[in-house]
């Protein structure tokens, strides 16, 4: 009762300010099952002092009525309806909260509208959609271009962004995302990254200092076959779509494919295995155009690679358990970034060489990089540490995003 | 001593706090590890290798609280047939999933249908709130097989839950028929894992049958 007395007075209050609250309304959806019945609902309806509002209105019994009623009312509906045997369900359970939830929606989405002309950073889109917003980026801004680098296996474009302002093939960054198709945060977070790169040089001191000694080269698809394949037909592909002599099974693992103790321990040398190291080195296009690019370039001193999930932050090496001769200042670095990381939303990362933080891993790209001679090579495993997995909610994208940007600044400022 | 970013002291986490969920856990209750805090390890000689560990665990459905644990994970020697032995004590208290399993347990056996579900959460992340305590008892019965098919070399998450349904009963148990996908984070496989869980307010969840689904992903 004091529930009830609460209610009609915040009612009352809400209405002298002209506020309309719907604390406490439900809809219900009825179903009516012959004539009776549905006479029943319009008696319903004609009671002015009950204020329903009926979003579907009783005509037949064969269509469903839709009723919103107002908080104090829905006990004394419901007591009707049960006593005439009246079926029911309830379908919103408390309209406010929908409609909390709806302007909060919105008006996300018009701030992301705002800041981000149109392309929802903070949702995840499939192949064509990054394409063009690629295309957008470069045509915004005169310092990003967009270059291809090769093509994939079943002859999809490498598209690499290249932030460029100025100079003659300036020391370089490389940073690279989705090598494994499933990793949906890496791609996001690097579209978010690539947008923030864009629109902040001129403004932020670091971004803009940066740039003017720098190039950035980045590729948000790494392996867009298998991207694709996620979206069409299985979202926890990893590999490429690369057919196989000899076996039923498709696809290499991207990151097992590099010549960096090639065909050593922790890799498969098995088809049919989510980490199966593929014939011989570089026998996925999708590596070979990045070893051909970074090689012709020749002057890269840092390769930075996203992956998800697990938050760590690693360096080489992966084939094998012994510590790079750069050790001391690669831990350094690294601790630095977690920490820059941490200091946005807490979230932490361990940092380590790859043989000692998850796996020893041979073939990897990061341990081809420094062998390579790019000293700053680090792999990072993005959010979460399992809750979500690869199915990381879109929410999380712009957070996780930015918290990599900063580890990633990080390592970029010390370059 | 092992420092807590090492790879084996966070497999030995990983079973524990699986074996941790299949006790306590439940449609209510999603335990997680928020940090480890300690990692020891002793090799016995003709028996296997011993881990000691300091846990700081969380309910994600109330993370402003956590609890410490400190647990013991025993790999045998020779990595076929047998689970790993967990033993884990849990000090103090999360909060009382009492309401919630009552609410989720009548909602449950009131349906008229059988519940049927797909893809949770689905390719972005999205699980609806109503499905929200079906995921956390896959969680629950994802914990047991983690426990029972764990080694030194391997560290498993749940992925997804593919597919569910509901089994109805003559006896006050529920019963859940799922498929889950497990991801197996050193061989990087995804694999399809059939799981019938059966659940009690009181009792908790039991896993009766599971079997690792034959045929390739």
């Amino acid at each position: 009762a004091n529930m009830k007395l609460i209610l009609i007075f915040s009612a009352l209050i809400g209405a002298s300010l002209c506020l309309e609250t719907f604390v406490g309304h439900q809809v219900l959806r009825i179903k009516t099952k012959n004539e009776e019945e549905v006479k029943q609902l319009q008696l319903l309806e004609s009671l002015e002092h009950l204020e329903l509002d009926f979003w579907i209105n009783p005509s037949a019994p064969a269509l469903p009525v839709d009723v919103r009623i107002p908080a104090v009312s829905v006990q004394s509906v419901k007591a009707f309806l049960e006593s005439q045997g009246i079926e029911y369900s309830i379908l919103i359970e408390d309209l406010q909260d929908v409609l909390d939830k709806e302007q909060q929606d919105m008006a996300e989405s018009a701030q992301r509208q705002r800041s981000s002309s149109s392309f929802d950073f903070g949702a995840y889109h499939a192949l064509d959609d990054i394409n063009n917003e690629l295309d957008h980026l470069a045509s915004e801004y005169s310092f990003v271009e967009k270059i291809q680098i090769g093509e994939s296996y079943e002859k999809r474009p490498l598209y690499v962004l290249k932030f460029s302002t100025g100079g003659s093939n300036r020391p370089a960054i490389w940073l690279d995302a989705g090598i494994h198709s499933r990793e949906w945060v890496t791609q996001a977070s690097a579209l978010w990254i690539a947008n923030k790169i864009a629109s902040d040089y001129g403004t932020d001191a670091s971004i803009t200092s940066l740039l003017d000694k720098m190039d950035l080269f980045l590729l948000p698809v790494a392996n867009p076959d298998g991207f694709v394949y996620t979206h069409t037909s299985n979202r926890m592909w990893r590999k490429t779509r690369s057919k196989i002599p000899g076996s039923i099974c498709v696809g290499v693992d991207p990151n097992r494919n590099w010549d960096a103790g090639f065909g050593g321990p922790g890799a498969s040398s098995k088809p049919c295995s989510d980490s199966y190291r593929g014939p011989r080195a570089n026998s996925e296009v999708e590596v070979k155009s990045v070893v051909d690019f970074i090689t012709n370039h020749g002057n890269f001193k840092a390769f930075l690679t996203l992956h998800s999930y697990s938050q760590l932050l690693m360096y080489p090496y992966g084939y094998k358990c012994t510590r790079p001769d750069d050790y001391a200042e690669l831990e350094s670095l690294g601790r630095a970034a977690a920490s820059s990381i941490q200091s946005l939303y807490g979230t932490t990362f361990q940092v380590g060489t790859i043989c000692k933080t998850i796996y020893q891993a041979s073939g990897g790209s990061i341990d081809w990089s420094y062998d390579n001679g790019i000293k700053y090579s680090f792999a990072f495993e993005l959010r979460d540490t399992g809750r979500y997995g690869f199915l990381l909610p879109a929410n999380q994208i712009i957070p996780a995003a930015k918290e990599t940007w900063l580890g990633l600044k990080k390592i970029m400022e010390h370059v | 001593e092992l420092p807590p970013s090492h790879f084996s002291a966070g497999r030995a986490a990983a079973v524990a706090v699986g074996y941790l969920r299949y006790l306590r856990g439940g449609p209510g209750q999603g335990l997680e590890l928020r940090a480890l805090r300690r990692a020891r390890r002793q090799d016995i000689n003709d028996v296997g290798h011993k881990y000691y560990l300091e846990l700081e665990l969380e309910d994600v459905l109330d993370k402003g609280r956590t609890v410490n644990c400190t647990a013991e994970v025993l790999y045998h020697l020779g990595s076929k047939g047998t689970a790993p032995d967990v033993q884990a004590t849990v000090q103090g208290e999360l909060r009382s999933t009492e309401e919630a399993d009552k609410e989720f347990y009548h909602r449950i056996r009131s349906l008229e249908k059988e519940l049927v579900a797909e893809n949770i959460p689905d390719s972005q992340g999205n699980v609806p709130p109503e499905l929200e305590p079906i995921h956390l008892l896959a969680w629950a019965a994802s914990g047991y097989v983690i426990w029972q098919n764990s080694t030194e070399n391997t560290k498993f998450h749940l992925a997804q839950v593919k597919h569910v349904k509901q089994v109805k009963r003559s006896d006050e148990d529920l019963q859940f028929d799922y498929v889950l996908l497990l991801h197996e984070m050193v061989s990087q496989e995804v694999i399809p894992w059939e799981v019938t869980v059966l659940w009690h307010p009181q009792r908790g969840a039991r896993v009766p049958r599971d079997r690792r689904q034959p045929g390739h992903a």
